[in-house]
């Protein structure tokens, strides 16, 4: 982990003096967890596609602004929630849902393809304020204090957004168990 | 410690310090109800986790352009070896011109120099462009090579996955069938 941070600052250091080969090997490391976070919450993978490249090309004409290079992961996904709630607002300035239900509830007997259906469709009844708290922290891995510098909020928020999430996606994906029939 | 003061949450996503959890694990050792919104909890997440990542469809990569480069002094100032070797460089001109500017002590057939000098350059110069060449079509065919064996295993790994899902369904469809069968075996019987 640590050789891999100062690997990055020295990609990021080369990359501000203009070499584009050491940006694309950033890029090759990072676009697919910022391509899967982002199609798991704008829920189109073309959307996500366009919204990566966008991105990553943000990143790279602002990176002499990023003034701790270990925080360039949190920086990063900072752009890229900026440019998935740009699209997201611009595509429903009502709030509606990204990503319809599609299954039912799970249970014990899931297979593997019922199961993942099912947490799709789990994620796609949270707000999108939720679903992204779930995926910054499940998915990515970030801690709260990385969640509120990318999401321009109070760690205050951050909890309440991802434990009210865990709350709802537990009604679906843990159900008490009553004991009864399956 | 009572349950409403136990953050079962920060405990399960890590985000409790090392002296926070020891007090949080007691309890849950001694109360059935937190016990059991933990393993909710757990399943919760293990469930999340089970949704794998995707490949992105297109890789994402940058040409240079100089729109987006930033000036030479600019980069000659960001750089501290750069400068270091630009310093030395620049001695290493001055003490040059100084000893070619100093008076010669003897008459010289300059167009020899000349010609001697050129023939030097010629060579030393063809044989860096040479081994630019080289260079340049060894790495090339390196990065086609990576580039061919990366799609043959992303297409192999994509293949496989394909496969387990399709086993998956065979047997989902084929489990749901033989349950319709009996299920179908039953009311006739019960019809009779």
């Amino acid at each position: 982990m640590i050789f891999r941070e100062v690997e990055d600052r020295d990609l990021i250091a080369k990359a501000r003096r203009g070499n584009v080969d050491a940006y694309n090997v950033l890029v090759s490391r990072w676009e697919r967890r910022v391509f899967n976070y982002l199609l798991r919450l704008v829920g189109e993978r073309e959307d996500a596609l366009d919204l990566s490249q966008d991105v990553f090309l943000k990143a790279y004409q602002n990176l002499r602004k990023l003034d701790d290079p270990g925080k360039f992961a949190a920086w990063l996904f900072r752009i890229a929630h900026n440019e998935a709630f740009s699209l997201l607002r611009k595509n429903r300035p009502d709030g509606e849902l990204a990503v319809e239900p599609r299954w039912g509830e799970a249970s014990a007997r899931m297979y593997p393809m019922e199961l993942s259906l099912a947490v799709e469709a789990a994620l796609g009844r949270l707000s999108e304020d939720q679903r992204e708290a779930v995926l910054l922290k499940i998915y990515q891995g970030f801690k709260f204090e990385e969640m509120a510098e990318i999401l321009g909020c109070p760690v205050s928020t951050v909890k309440s957004r991802l434990y009210t999430a865990l709350d709802l996606l537990k009604q679906t994906l843990a159900p008490v168990n009553t004991g009864g029939a399956e | 410690m009572s349950c409403s003061s136990v953050d079962l949450k920060a405990y399960l996503l890590g985000e409790l310090p090392a002296a926070d959890r020891v007090p949080v694990e007691k309890h849950v050792n001694s109360c059935a109800g937190c016990r059991e919104e933990l393993e909710r909890l757990e399943l919760t997440r293990s469930a999340l986790a089970s949704l794998g990542d995707e490949e992105p469809p297109q890789r994402i990569a940058f040409v240079s352009d100089k729109v987006f480069e930033p000036r030479w002094w600019q980069t000659v100032w960001q750089s501290g070896p750069a400068m270091g070797f630009a310093s030395a460089a620049l001695l290493a001109a001055a003490i040059l011109v100084h000893a070619y500017a100093r008076p010669a002590a003897a008459p010289v057939d300059t167009a020899q120099i000349e010609r001697r000098i050129q023939s030097e350059v010629d060579a030393k110069l063809n044989a860096a462009v040479t081994r630019a060449v080289a260079a340049a079509e060894q790495h090339q065919n390196e990065r086609v090579a990576q580039a061919v064996a990366t799609a043959e295993q992303r297409f192999d790994q994509q293949y496989q996955r394909d496969l387990s899902d399709a086993r998956q369904a065979v047997m989902y469809y084929q489990d749901r069938m033989a349950r319709l069968t009996v299920a179908s075996n039953n009311a006739a019987r019960s019809n009779q």
